[in-house]
């Protein structure tokens, strides 16, 4: 968990550092990687004297967050008002979503404790796969790839996972969880070796997915942001201090479009084989 | 020739994609070809397989982080 601190810490350090350099020069080509621009981002440029705008872009992502929370509230809100038998097209549209990913989960899980934690699961995917798809829309940010709300995430899965541990095995069953189940006596005797890699196991997990996603969402980024750059460098060639590129990014949209589902879906399969890992194995084995 | 510290971390995000490529390439192709001999437990192996390459490409992931970090 340290490493993690220490990893933000730097991170945040880092992002400070490059905030001033970036008010003080304009050679920041090389030691800032290109981003696409943000509505956020852009007022900040427009009216770099307002304090107002300043604080804004710097807590942009919780704009996002924010915005992107109202439209998934909005949408399943208004697919669920007249709930019928046979669904209208929204209804249709968050059933086909809903259920595909119940598939999935039951899949891992069972059918009877994939039922029991799909809110979470469910809700984790479609949060996450709209985060990621946020940054394709013109003017709008991932918020995914910053590091502090993936950890954030990570770490929600985290407790939930220690918490669904201590819920379904006891206090006891956790801890010989944790020992690695030993069933004779030289798994006792490895026990002092197990119960130290279990522990940071258990702790390098939230470490691994937060890394995973903000380094897909944020390479991702970049890798538009240069797109970008190049497109409107190979226009400015020809005709200089022009403003209008050529779209050499959009290969990489259809890219990330692809990637981003994918890495919705990896956190979520993975907590999900987190949770399962946690549950009583009879209770798995019978359903299977 | 004189290597800067920016281009060494450009140099070690190529080799851990190297050693990730060779991996995935490895695992899917197995996946695949399980999928071939058993069609109907291709969902559990897709499952399984996406599973193994996340793990597989957060070993370059975690490079490119390091870099982001770090350069």
């Amino acid at each position: 968990m340290s490493l993690l601190h220490t990893a933000i810490q730097t991170a945040v350090i880092q992002a400070a550092e490059h905030a001033a350099d970036q008010a003080e020069t304009v050679h920041e080509a090389v030691s800032h990687p290109p981003e696409l621009p943000n509505f956020v981002h852009m007022l900040h440029e427009i009216f770099p004297g307002s304090s107002l705008f300043r604080f804004l872009w710097q807590i942009q992502d919780i704009i996002f967050i924010l915005i992107i929370i109202g439209v998934i509230t909005l949408f399943f809100r208004s697919a669920s008002r007249n709930i019928s038998m046979v669904p209208k097209r929204l209804q249709a549209l968050a059933e086909m979503i809903l259920e595909g990913l119940l598939d999935i989960v039951c899949g891992i899980l069972g059918e009877k404790e994939g039922r029991r934690y799909f809110p979470f699961l469910g809700s984790l995917f479609i949060f996450i796969i709209c985060m990621n798809w946020f940054g394709l829309i013109p003017f709008m940010k991932s918020p995914s790839s910053n590091i502090l709300v993936t950890a954030s995430l990570a770490i929600c899965v985290f407790c939930y996972v220690q918490y669904t541990a201590v819920k379904r095995l006891g206090v006891k069953g956790f801890v010989f969880h944790l020992m690695g189940e030993p069933k004779d006596l030289i798994g006792w005797l490895m026990t002092p070796l197990f119960l130290p890699l279990h522990v940071l196991e258990e702790l390098i997990k939230p470490l691994s997915l937060a890394c995973r996603l903000y380094g897909n969402v944020y390479g991702e980024d970049v890798l538009l942001g240069v797109g970008m750059v190049l497109g409107i460098a190979a226009v400015a060639a020809f005709i200089p201090g022009t403003i209008i590129g050529f779209p050499l990014h959009f290969p990489f949209v259809l890219l990330a479009i692809l990637l981003s589902a994918i890495q919705a879906l990896v956190f979520t399969l993975l907590a999900t084989v987190y949770i399962s890992m946690v549950l009583p194995h009879e209770h798995h084995e019978e359903e299977e | 020739m004189q290597l800067d510290a920016q281009a060494a971390y450009h140099i070690g995000i190529g080799l851990a994609a190297i050693g990730s490529g060779v991996g995935l390439g490895m695992a899917v192709s197995r996946a695949m070809e399980a999928m071939g001999r058993q069609p109907e437990a291709a969902g559990r192996i897709q499952t399984g397989m996406i599973i193994g390459a996340a793990f597989i490409e957060a070993l370059t992931i975690y490079a490119l982080i390091s870099s982001f970090i770090r350069g």
